[in-house]
Formats: C-alpha cells, structure tokens, sequence
C-alpha cells in the first residue's frame, strides 16, 4: 500500500464557494452580479466553463504585449516593434485560459487586428517611452473590514505618474460620457486599491480604448480622481453585493446584455 | 547642458512634554532633460518623504514626566500628541513613552503578509538572493526593500516570481469576461 499518496484536492462546495465570494469582490464579479445575478451564478458560484471567444482572446494577447512592453520600457530595455511582434505571437498561440474556435479563415483576420491595435498604439506614443511606470500589471487588495465589506481585490494594468491606467480593447468608438459612467464600478474600485495601497490619492484615472476599427484607433478617457460620493456609491454596490449573495438571490435579469451571453441556454431552463 | 535638480524634505513631529523632533534630507540630481522634470521631482518627494518617515519613527530620547519637568504650573507636562509610531498610534501620557521604539532595520512598510511573503520567496530559490531582491527593488523603485508600500511590494513580488521561474498562478481578469461591447478589459 502507498500511504504516501495524497487523496485528490477535494472540490469546494457550493456552500464554500458562496461564503468564499462573500469575503473577497473584485470589479468584475461585482459588476456581474449588479448587471445580472444568475449569470454571476453560473460563472462563479457554478462555475460553468465556456469556450473562449474570438475578442477575448484578441483582448487577453493585446494586454500581454503591453504589459511586456511597459514591463520593459520600466527596465530600460525598451522592445522594439519586432521584439513587440514577437511577443504578441508568442501571446496568441498561448491557449492555457482554453482554446478559441474561429470560424474558417476568421483567426488571421482577427490576429491581424490586434497586431494593429498594438503597432498603433505604440507608435502613437500614448504612454512615452522614457516615463518610469509606478506599477505595470500588478494585483493588489484592500481589506474593507471596518465598513463591513469584503477585501476588493484587482490588477492595476499601468500607474505612471500617479495616474491609473487600464487598456481595453473594444469593437466601437467609446463615448467618453458613457464609458466615465459605465466604468464607474471598475475605475472606483481603482482608486480605492490605489489608496489603500500607496497612502496617497491617484492623480487621475485614464481608460486607453484601442479601437478595432478599419483603421485602428486609440481613444483616451480621462477622469479625475475618485470623489466621495463615487466611494459611497461603490460601498452601497457592495452592500448590495453582500447582501444578494448572503440571501442567494440569483434571479435573472432579462435585457439588452442576453443577446452576447454565453449561458442564454442554461438561463431559459431557469425557473 | 546639465540641468541640476535639488530636492529636500523636512518634517518636525510633536513629542510629549511640549518637545519635539525634527529631520531632513536633501539630494541633488543632474537631468539631461527639462522634460523629466516633473516624474523626476515625483519620484524624489516619494523617496525621500519615505525615507525621512522611516527614520523619524526612532524618537530617541523623550523627556521624563517626573516632578523635574512641569509645565510651570506644577503638573506633569502631557501635550496631549498622538503620533505613529511603526504604524500604532499612540498616546503619550504619564509614564507611557518608556517604550522602546521598534528598531529601524525590522521595519518594513508593506505588510507583515508581503515581508514574510517577500523573505519565503528568498529562502526557498537559491536564485533569489537578498541582494537580488534589494537590487531589484532599487531599479525599479529607487529605495530599498523594506522602503515598499504595499502597491509596490506587490509588484516586487511579482517580478521575484518570475525571475524564480514560478509567476503567480491566478486567474487573469481576462479570463471568462466578455462585456456586451466586446470589449475585453
């Protein structure tokens, strides 16, 4: 008899994995759950896998080359554009987060576009070569205790100059109104990372679109720094938050966002 | 042409007994650039407002609240002062300022999690000495490791585990998140 070997790791169960999403939120989840609970239900609590799509994983292998790009401009060893090519294919063929299935000839088009995304952004210069970045992809928490929250967790894509910034990559010209508003969960969330983390307020907050348009675009949202009633308004989110997944209150909210929803199938059997 | 940049920051802190302390450090730098200005001036104040509130929390000798130091009018003296000391804040009274402040070299800025997280990392990859984690964190931040706040602990720790060869295992923000927009955040 081995009586070295060690049993399998014991799945949690649904019982734990709700208690675990009671002490820790991020963004994301949060925005979930405030958008639709039962899709929240079936990616977190559930944990329902779904292929990855097309936009995702153009999305995931733009991010990577920036990151190694500020990563590098950050040593002083700035990456050319090949070496910056050479990563981003080196970033496509990663398939460890799940493979994509294109539809015939769709996945050169779409590796084109994000080559061309990155190649504009960069020679565009938005964020100068020279400039020490403060932090480049690094995940961080805060524990909110004293107001009775969960710790918020989240990963800063870039801070430069006090300034947060996060890269997206979006199919449409974002409306700099609505992307301020629609962002609100992840852009306070920032902050309250930020300051909690450093002692000292964000100078601003900035979104980078990088628009997969014909011709490539790069649209800069810039936003001031968090205020008071942004704070609040993000603490009552959470509130809310709690207090839906303590009750288990994963109801569907029927709109707009089904008709891009990966679980449209597992929703309507829903009763 | 050279462009010479000097920086110096002060703080003067309250003690009790109406005494306090003060310190200061000053640096000068040469830029090749006006441009860098204004990051270089950014990160100096960061450095050096950290390193002056690192070593200003050894107050060093505190007056005693004995009949030997009165206010004047015959009582202890007690400013009534809160100041941190490592992070505690505490109030001076009568007799409480006996405690030793905690030595300057354990002090770390980031959190107990981070330090012990930060030390595993160097006990456990002969590859990761502790110079190569205080020379790290030079380059990238200009002060030393126990200098970090939190944010930039985080991201040393980052770099440590990739330079171990063993990057973070987590869930990318990334993964499985798909807005209506397509945009992929």
């Amino acid at each position: 008899m081995n009586t070295t070997a060690e049993a399998p790791p014991k799945e949690p169960s649904e019982k734990d994995i709700i208690t675990g999403l009671q002490e820790k939120v991020s963004a994301s989840r949060l925005s979930l759950f405030l958008q639709c609970r039962l899709k929240f239900f079936f990616r977190y609590v559930l944990r329902l896998k779904k292929p990855k799509t097309p936009s995702l994983h153009v999305g995931n292998s733009v991010h990577a080359v920036l990151k190694s790009w500020n990563k590098a401009r950050w040593l002083l060893k700035p990456l050319t554009l090949k070496q910056a090519h050479d990563a981003y294919t080196e970033a496509w063929s990663d398939t460890s987060e799940g493979k994509v299935f294109w539809e015939h000839g769709e996945e050169n088009d779409d590796k084109t576009t994000g080559w061309r995304l990155i190649d504009t952004y960069l020679r565009e210069s938005h964020v100068p070569a020279d400039l020490k970045p403060d932090a480049v992809e690094v995940p961080v928490e805060a524990d909110l205790v004293n107001h009775g929250l969960p710790r918020l967790i989240g990963i800063l894509d870039l801070v430069q100059r006090r300034q947060i910034i996060d890269y997206k990559t979006a199919a449409t010209t974002p409306n700099a109104d609505k992307v301020a508003h629609s962002h609100e969960i992840q852009t306070t969330s920032y902050s309250i990372l930020y300051r909690h983390n450093t002692g000292h307020q964000e100078a601003g907050i900035q979104l980078h679109h990088l628009v997969k348009l014909k011709n490539p675009k790069v649209v800069i949202t810039t936003m001031p720094p968090m205020s008071q009633q942004q704070e609040t308004r993000l603490f009552r989110q959470m509130e809310a938050y709690l207090t839906g997944i303590r009750h288990e209150q994963f109801v569907p909210s029927p709109g707009m966002h089904c008709a891009s929803c990966e679980f449209q199938n597992e929703c309507r059997k829903w009763h | 042409m050279a462009i010479k940049l000097s920086a110096n920051y002060s703080k003067k802190l309250g003690l009790p007994q109406y005494s306090s302390h003060s310190f200061a450090a000053s640096v000068e730098v040469e830029l090749s650039d006006i441009s860098q200005v204004e990051s270089e001036l950014q990160r100096l104040y960061q450095l050096l407002q950290q390193s002056v509130d690192q070593e200003i929390q050894n107050v060093g000798f505190i007056p005693q609240t004995n009949g030997s130091n009165t206010n004047g009018n015959g009582h202890a003296n007690n400013n009534g002062r809160t100041y941190q000391i490592n992070g505690s804040s505490r109030q001076h009274s009568n007799g409480q300022h006996q405690q030793q402040p905690k030595a300057v070299s354990d002090a770390w800025n980031c959190t107990d999690g981070q330090k012990g997280f930060i030390l595993r990392i160097v006990n456990e990859n002969p590859s990761i000495t502790k110079q190569v984690a205080e020379d790290l964190s030079q380059q990238l931040f200009g002060i030393g490791v126990k200098m970090l706040n939190k944010l930039q602990a985080s991201q040393l720790i980052e770099d440590l585990l990739v330079k171990a060869g063993k990057p973070a295992p987590r869930q990318t923000r990334w993964q499985q998140h798909q807005p209506t927009n397509h945009q992929a955040a």
